[in-house]
């Protein structure tokens, strides 16, 4: 019994607010798991609440879902599996080793070896691009490279200028959530088609998504997981350092482990991101590797608003998502952490 | 307490690669075509016009309209996000009876797609098969205009938001409050502090960096509102319930003005970074105090 448990009526309180959260997370939901089973003219005559009781439940929407009469139903259904879970596994053991490092170790570099990066990225593209003729994949991939070459070289050198430290790196990497996506599918789209003729094909390909997603969960991984990172005790590293056990050990043996609870919460939450997205799914796919939200929304289109059809299809969205979080919500279980600690 | 150790390389350079990579040509291709005047359909060829297109936008009475629906919207649902958020947060944590049950339910709305949110949205809303209109029909107020006239399509647009991302304010608090050291409360309990007192003095500051981190995160996120937008009002009636990102997808996927758009996302995100500088150097002294 924690010194935090509520007791009395404060308990009975919090009790009934949580009920009547519970009631509004769930009404939507149920609404649009009886309107999968409810046939058009039950669905235009009025809203209707209790299968069996004021409506007879049909399968109509399902079997025309299933049956893929309303498209590619099953290799969407995995496309978007593979891809959400590999991504989000990616994402959260990359960002959580980028942000096990800049929570533990000092970064530093001056503002000029940055400064360098981007001058060298913008003006080769732009040389490449307009001055020397290339087509924009070539000289993507020379002023890239060159660019980043020179700016790892130039803070070999002791270079004037403002040092920056982990915290600028942090900023950087949150920043990039900040960019409206809107633009970056669109450049993302024009990026990947060059590289198409240069011979790598990413349009439409498992690579190609996956790695954007990637790429655009690593900045929330990053920052969620520095904090989970701060907040575990640091007397249990030390120590470990004492015993000179090499700091990738003391990574993966101990820190991976102690912050499994955040590890989780962050797991779940790029999933769902990537699972649920929309817009660069819609600019970079078009048939084999297409996710299951552009099928929800191609329900919307095509005869008006058939509300049997696209609340089954937005169902076999959701399904998975919910189980998923019953079987991560155990893993998510209190004690982990305090266990480590002890 | 930093070290330094050359490792620090070896985990830190895969993430850095990759969103390199993924974020300098959007970046570079956009900044240039933003100083560019640029159209696909009809083709016109690309001509520089300097800040010609950010004039533009900064004279366009739309652009200032739609940037002060996404502020409305992004601030009162983000707020009552936090609030709904950190009490559920803390009815969790002090295992109020079915703990269990409802820690997994209340996530549910985060992991359902934008997408379908609207769809489900617009059923229960619809005016005549919806349930919410019947509903209100039985307590007096027939036939309200939940989507079609702006105050109500405003309403609905941020319930549906505050519905589908309390979760996430919820998941990150609730994990914070469990990181928390139960001996500070057990010095609290003897000294007979009232659980108000006990949260207003400890858990509250203590919270407080993640607090900070989960409405910046929300913040962030809400300015990009686009698919909830889209679907349920498609912006309207007339531009009212507009959104930035709804602006730009408009000006670059319907008319393909390229130059147009790319100088809106570049206003947009100085608009965004604003914002966040400002928020954390409100918060920065609050922090400081309590670290």
């Amino acid at each position: 019994m924690s010194v935090r448990t509520l007791k009395g009526k404060r308990r009975w309180l919090a009790l009934g607010g949580c009920l009547v959260w519970l009631a509004i997370t769930f009404f939507p939901l149920y609404w649009v798991l009886i309107t999968s089973f409810k046939t058009p003219i039950a669905v235009v005559g009025g809203p209707t609440y209790l299968p069996f009781v004021d409506f007879e439940p049909s399968l109509t929407a399902w079997s025309e879902l299933l049956s893929g009469q309303r498209g590619q139903f099953f290799s969407t259904f995995w496309a978007s599996t593979i891809i959400g879970l590999s991504a989000s596994v990616a994402a959260t053991f990359i960002g959580a080793m980028a942000a096990y490092a800049l929570v533990r170790f000092t970064f530093r570099f001056r503002l000029l070896s940055a400064l360098i990066f981007v001058v060298i990225a913008f003006g080769g593209f732009l040389l490449g691009r307009h001055v020397l003729g290339y087509g924009q994949g070539i000289s993507l991939v020379y002023a890239f490279v060159a660019a980043l070459a020179l700016a790892v070289i130039s803070s070999r050198f002791r270079l004037p200028g403002p040092e920056l430290g982990n915290n600028d790196i942090v900023f950087w990497f949150v920043s990039q959530r900040m960019f409206p996506p809107i633009v970056a599918a669109f450049a993302l789209y024009l990026m990947y088609t060059e590289m198409g003729k240069l011979g790598f094909k990413l349009v439409d390909s498992y690579v190609g998504l996956t790695f954007a997603y990637i790429a655009f969960s690593l900045p929330i991984v990053i920052w969620l997981m520095r904090d989970f990172f701060e907040a575990l005790p640091v007397e249990v590293e030390e120590a470990a350092m004492v015993d000179n056990v090499p700091s990738w050990r003391i990574f993966f043996g101990i820190v991976l482990p102690m912050s499994k609870p955040g590890l989780i919460a962050t797991f779940m939450i790029t999933l769902a991101f990537v699972w649920n997205e929309f817009l660069f799914a819609l600019f970079l796919t078009n048939s084999k590797w297409q996710t299951l939200p552009i099928l929800v929304a191609g329900q919307n289109s095509q005869r008006g608003d058939e509300w049997w059809a696209i609340s089954a299809a937005a169902l076999v969205a959701i399904i998975p998502m919910m189980v998923m979080a019953g079987l991560l919500s155990r893993l998510m279980r209190s004690g982990l952490l305090l266990g480590a600690i002890k | 307490m930093t070290r330094n150790d050359p490792i620090k390389h070896f985990f830190i350079w895969p993430a850095l690669i990759i969103v390199l990579m993924i974020s300098i040509f959007p970046l570079v291709y956009s900044l240039t075509t933003s100083f560019m005047s640029m159209r696909l359909v009809p083709p016109t060829p690309a001509r520089f016009v300097g800040f010609g297109n950010y004039l533009d936008l900064l004279q366009n009475p739309r652009f200032w309209h739609v940037a002060g629906t996404t502020t409305l919207i992004a601030f009162i649902s983000v707020g009552l996000q936090y609030v709904i958020g950190l009490s559920v947060a803390l009815a969790l944590n002090s295992k109020v009876p079915g703990e269990g049950i409802f820690r997994v339910s209340f996530l549910l709305p985060m992991l359902v797609a934008p997408v379908a949110v609207a769809l489900i949205a617009r059923q229960v809303l619809n005016p005549t098969m919806g349930p919410l209109n019947e509903l209100m029909t039985a307590i007096g107020f027939p036939n309200l205009p939940f989507l079609t006239q702006t105050s109500w399509a405003l309403g609905s647009i941020i319930a549906v938001e505050v519905w589908q991302w309390t979760p996430f304010v919820i998941l990150m608090l609730l994990a914070g409050l469990q990181t928390l050291p139960d001996d500070v409360y057990e010095a609290a309990a003897l000294e007979n502090a009232t659980p108000w007192q006990q949260f207003r003095d400890i858990t509250f500051p203590m919270l407080l960096p993640i607090s900070v981190a989960v409405v910046f995160i929300r913040l962030i996120e809400s300015y990009k509102i686009i698919d909830t937008v889209f679907v349920m009002t498609g912006g309207g009636p007339g531009i009212s319930t507009e959104t930035l990102t709804l602006f730009a997808y408009q000006e670059g996927f319907k008319k393909f003005n390229l130059g147009y758009t790319s100088a809106l996302s570049f206003l947009f995100l100085i608009v965004i970074t604003v914002i966040g500088l400002v928020y954390l150097a409100i918060l920065k002294p609050y922090l400081e105090k309590h670290k």
